[in-house]
Formats: C-alpha cells, sequence, structure tokens
C-alpha cells in the first residue's frame, strides 16, 4: 500500500525529469537535427565546446559570471547581514535590499536594459556628479556588458544573500560571543575571530548557490542582450537554447547542456551533503 | 560608530531603491510626455493608461489569466503529490524509503537546459505543445521534488504514537493521509506553495520553450516579447508591464517573508 503513495511523485519524476535527463544525454553524442535519426559521432558537439569561437566566448563568460556571483553579491549581502544584525532598524535597513529579490529575472532585465541605455539613467547621473563615462555604451561591447549584468544581478542577489547570512548569524550562541565581548574583542576582530569561523557552514550553502544559480544564467542576459552584440555576452544557457531552438542543432545543445549538468552537480555536491546529512540523521 | 554603520547602511539602501525609483516614475508617463534625457524627473502621472496599454495591446491580459492559473494549480498538485510521498516514505515507512527520498528529490539538481529539449520534441509529438495542460504539468513535475523534501522533513517531526493511535482507531491508510496528516502540515504546505507560485510566475525559459499562442504563453516570455516589439518612444508602456508583473510577486514576498526566507535555506532558489 505504501508504495502507492510515493508513486506519483517518482513517477512525473520519472518521466518528465529523469527521461527527458537521459535522451538529452544520449543526444550529446551525436549528430541531430529534431528530425532525422540521431548519428553516433561520439565526443564531436564536446570537441566543439571547447574550439568553435562563439562557445568558448560563452564559456569565458559563464566563468566571469561565476567568479563575479561568488564575489559581489556575497561579499555584499555578507556586509549587509553584519551591519544589520542586532541593530535596532535591522529588519527595516535590510528591506530596500531584499525588494528586488521578489522581481522576476526578467524584470531584473527590463528595468536595467532601462537603466543602462545610452546615456539613460546611469549616464545621466554620472554625468550630473561630473564623473566620467557618461556617454558610455555600457552594453554595446564584451566583456563590459557580460559585467554589466552581473552588476544588475547583483542589485537583485546581494539582499536573498544577506538573509541567509543573517539566518547564519541567529543560530551562533550568544554566551561565547558576549565573553569575547568582554575581553574587549569588537569590530573586526570579533568578526574575524568569533563569528566568520561559525558562519563557514552557511557560507558554504551562499556560495554552492550562487555558483549553481550563475551557470544557468538565462533570463537577465537573454531580456537585455540576447546574447549579443553579436555572441559578445552570451552565456552557456543561452548558447544551449539557441544551438538547440534556433540553429536546430540539438546534439550540440545537448552537450552544452550536460557539460552545464556535471559543473552544477559537483557545485551541488558542496552545499546538498549538509541538507542531506541533516536529512538522514532526521529520517 | 552605530551612526556610520546607520548612514552608510541608508546610503547604499538608497542606492538599492534608485532602479525602482526610475521604474515606477518612468512607467508612470504618458507615451507623449517621456524624455529620455530626464529620466529621473518625475512628469505626470499615467501609470494606468499605459498599466491599460500594457494589457490589451500587448495582450497581457490573456497570458494574466493563463498564468494565474498555472501558479495556482501546479503548486497545489505538486504539494498534494509531495505530501503523499513524504507520508509514504516517512510514516508509512516505504521499503528503501531513503533511496525513493533520494530519486525524487535528485529530479532538482540539474539544470532546466537538460530537460527543454525532450520536453519540447515530447510535447509536440504528444500533442501537449502550447496547451494549458502541457503547461501544468510540467510546472507541477518541476515542483514535486521541493516538495516531497519539505514534506519528508515536516512529517519526521511528528510523533509515531499519532499514527498509530488513527490505525486503532481504524482509519484506513488514505483517510489517515487526508483528515489526520494533510491539515496538521498546514503551514508547511503554505510555505511550498508560495515558493512555488512564485517560481511559476517568474518562469521564463519553461513557458518560451513549451509555447507559442497569446492564451497560453506565460507572462514572462510575454514580457519579453512586448519589450521587442516595441520601440523606445514607449518605453513607458513597456515598464509599465514589467511593474505589473511585479506587483503579485513582490506583495506576496512583503506578505510572507519568513516562508521565504525557509524556503531559502533549503535551497530551492
Amino acid at each position: 500500500m505504501a508504495p502507492l503513495f510515493g508513486l506519483p511523485a517518482a513517477g512525473v519524476v520519472a518521466l518528465l525529469l529523469y527521461l527527458p535527463f537521459l535522451w538529452t544525454t544520449y543526444v550529446s553524442f551525436t549528430q541531430y537535427d529534431g528530425l532525422a535519426s540521431p548519428v553516433w559521432t561520439g565526443l564531436a558537439n564536446y570537441k566543439a565546446m571547447f574550439s568553435d569561437p562563439d562557445l568558448t566566448g560563452a564559456l569565458v563568460n559563464t566563468l566571469l559570471w561565476v567568479v563575479g556571483m561568488v564575489t559581489l553579491p556575497v561579499v555584499l549581502g555578507l556586509l549587509i547581514a553584519v551591519l544589520t544584525y542586532g541593530h535596532k532598524w535591522g529588519t527595516w535597513l535590510r528591506l530596500p535590499f531584499l525588494l528586488p529579490y521578489a522581481i522576476s529575472g526578467v524584470a531584473v532585465g527590463v528595468i536595467w536594459g532601462f537603466v543602462l541605455q545610452p546615456d539613460g539613467a546611469l549616464g545621466q547621473a554620472l554625468g550630473f556628479f561630473g564623473l566620467p563615462g557618461a556617454h558610455t555604451g555600457w552594453l554595446q561591447a564584451g566583456p563590459g556588458n557580460t559585467l554589466m549584468m552581473i552588476v544588475a544581478v547583483t542589485w537583485q542577489a546581494a539582499g536573498v544573500n544577506a538573509l541567509l547570512f543573517v539566518v547564519g548569524l541567529q543560530s551562533i550562541p550568544g554566551e561565547p560571543l558576549e565573553a569575547a565581548r568582554l575581553d574587549g574583542a569588537e569590530g573586526f576582530s570579533l568578526f574575524r575571530h568569533h563569528l566568520w569561523p561559525q558562519l563557514r557552514p552557511i557560507t558554504t550553502v551562499v556560495i554552492g548557490l550562487s555558483i549553481v544559480g550563475s551557470l544557468k544564467t538565462f533570463d537577465v542576459v537573454w531580456v537585455m542582450t540576447q546574447g549579443g552584440p553579436g555572441t559578445s555576452s552570451e552565456t552557456l544557457a543561452l548558447s544551449m537554447y539557441k544551438e538547440t531552438f534556433v540553429l536546430n542543432d540539438y546534439g550540440q545543445g545537448a552537450a552544452i547542456a550536460l557539460f552545464l549538468s556535471l559543473v552544477t552537480f559537483a557545485a551541488s555536491i558542496l552545499y546538498l551533503r549538509y541538507q542531506l546529512g541533516d536529512a538522514r540523521e532526521q529520517g | 560608530m552605530s551612526r556610520v554603520k546607520t548612514a552608510f547602511l541608508m546610503v547604499l539602501g538608497l542606492i538599492w531603491l534608485a532602479p525602482v525609483y526610475l521604474l515606477v516614475v518612468n512607467a508612470s508617463k504618458s507615451v507623449d510626455g517621456y524624455d529620455a534625457k530626464t529620466v529621473w524627473k518625475p512628469a505626470g502621472f499615467s501609470l494606468f493608461s499605459n498599466f491599460g496599454d500594457a494589457w490589451s495591446k500587448a495582450a497581457l491580459g490573456d497570458t494574466l489569466v493563463a498564468t494565474t492559473m498555472y501558479s495556482v494549480i501546479a503548486p497545489v498538485l505538486a504539494v498534494l503529490i509531495g505530501a503523499a510521498a513524504g507520508y509514504a516514505i516517512v510514516v508509512l515507512r516505504l521499503k528503501r524509503g531513503f533511496l525513493w527520498f533520494v530519486f525524487i528529490f535528485g529530479g532538482t539538481i540539474f539544470p532546466l537546459q537538460m530537460i527543454l529539449m525532450p520536453l519540447f520534441s515530447g510535447y509536440a509529438n504528444s500533442g501537449l505543445y502550447d496547451t494549458r495542460v502541457g503547461m501544468i504539468i510540467v510546472y507541477t513535475a518541476i515542483s514535486v521534488p521541493f516538495s516531497a523534501f519539505v514534506m519528508r522533513n515536516f512529517f519526521t517531526g511528528i510523533a509515531r504514537s499519532v499514527f498509530e493511535a488513527a490505525v486503532v482507531d481504524g482509519g484506513g491508510l488514505f483517510r489517515i493521509f487526508r483528515s489526520i496528516y494533510l491539515p496538521m502540515a498546514g503551514s508547511a504546505l503554505a510555505a511550498i506553495f508560495i515558493l512555488q507560485a512564485t517560481f511559476v510566475w517568474n518562469d521564463l525559459l519553461l513557458g518560451l520553450t513549451l509555447s507559442q499562442s497569446d492564451s497560453v504563453r506565460p507572462i514572462m516570455p510575454a514580457l519579453t516579447g512586448l519589450q521587442s516589439t516595441y520601440g523606445g518612444a514607449s518605453l513607458p508602456t513597456v515598464l509599465a508591464g514589467g511593474l505589473l508583473v511585479s506587483l503579485p510577486t513582490v506583495i506576496l514576498f512583503l506578505a510572507a517573508q519568513r516562508f521565504f526566507s525557509r524556503g531559502l535555506a533549503l535551497g530551492q532558489f
């Protein structure tokens, strides 16, 4: 009787997630246009990924995204969390940073596409303060366009990371901290020697999530530049979509998808270890 | 020191709110009154007529109806299916329960890119492409693993004696599930529902891949369409569209912030 309750979940997951996963894996080793039968070509699609200049460009951009997302929003999130934690108005001071998180990637793209127009809001603000760069075409050349889009997603993601770090701070027992304070630890030294070591687990989760999220970067880029001009701001997630649904090169798209999955999986292990470890202890 | 901290946070906060300010101010300008050289200055208030334009001209109206449907039905189905799995694994002590759990939860580990192409082909061959039923099915499937994960953890926290007493009282397994375990899980079910409804509402990639007509296509792909068909002249309309589609999730987020922080810690997004 018990399997009856588990079957719907296992069935729907098997049919709509695992089965497609297996088919994509197979197709990634073939030449396939979605119409004729797939022809086995071994590792050809994978080799193309590291030799075709458009795809290696996307690979470099994706790497930029990963590096950008594990630094900017993580450092900012940590800063916001530490500064607002225990602050009288902490919840209110955090709110401006959390607001963008409730907005979809598409909306973030629409807003920042507008802000970054040539001579748009950012340009006008820089001009107003007499700063250089007022006439920069922010999205018109790589790798600058990728960097600006990383800024846009930082705007969206920093608050979430702050929230996660606050959860981490809340789980630190208060008494040893008080003792450290009485011993004269304060400011950066208190953070470095007493808070930071205890934030390690949550930091792992935040960084794991950032890596996984950045590998999948699609929405914001799709809205702001469609990967262009040319392919200058394309990410692998975008290349996968274009190869498959625009160029009908299903095999190439599948190879990119599998590559992304493997890297994602490796990064997931970072933080899933904690989650599944917990689950195993409980059940 | 404390004052420096507060001042720093307030300045940073203002910078963070600037794009929101720009969105609201420029989405409120009339299409004729919009001037690309003075985007920081408010000018007039035509927000609602711009909403109207976005609604009718870009057919956001149709897509809003469809997206609302997806965002309600798919999470409800996923919550029930996931709860049933959690119940089977924890309460009914399904044989090799941990394996079942890993199998179901494993469904979320790989990125959507991995399933797009087969789903597109499969949907095209089975007539599910560009149908509302098709969209509901795929959104449900995507939401099931997380739902099962949370429900399994939740049921683990319920005393075994509850189940034993219910069996002694002569309840069938389905009735025990429906009238004892589901009602007890109210808050967990609500949390999953809110998180998954937000995910479905904000989805771009699945909608882009599996639909094309105005009455089926979800809101986010429709909004990207709005952006590319309109030129710079009617930017206020595009921005009004962006604001319009963001309102439901922002309101939901502000009303249910603690659910979000809990979901985050579980690694959903």
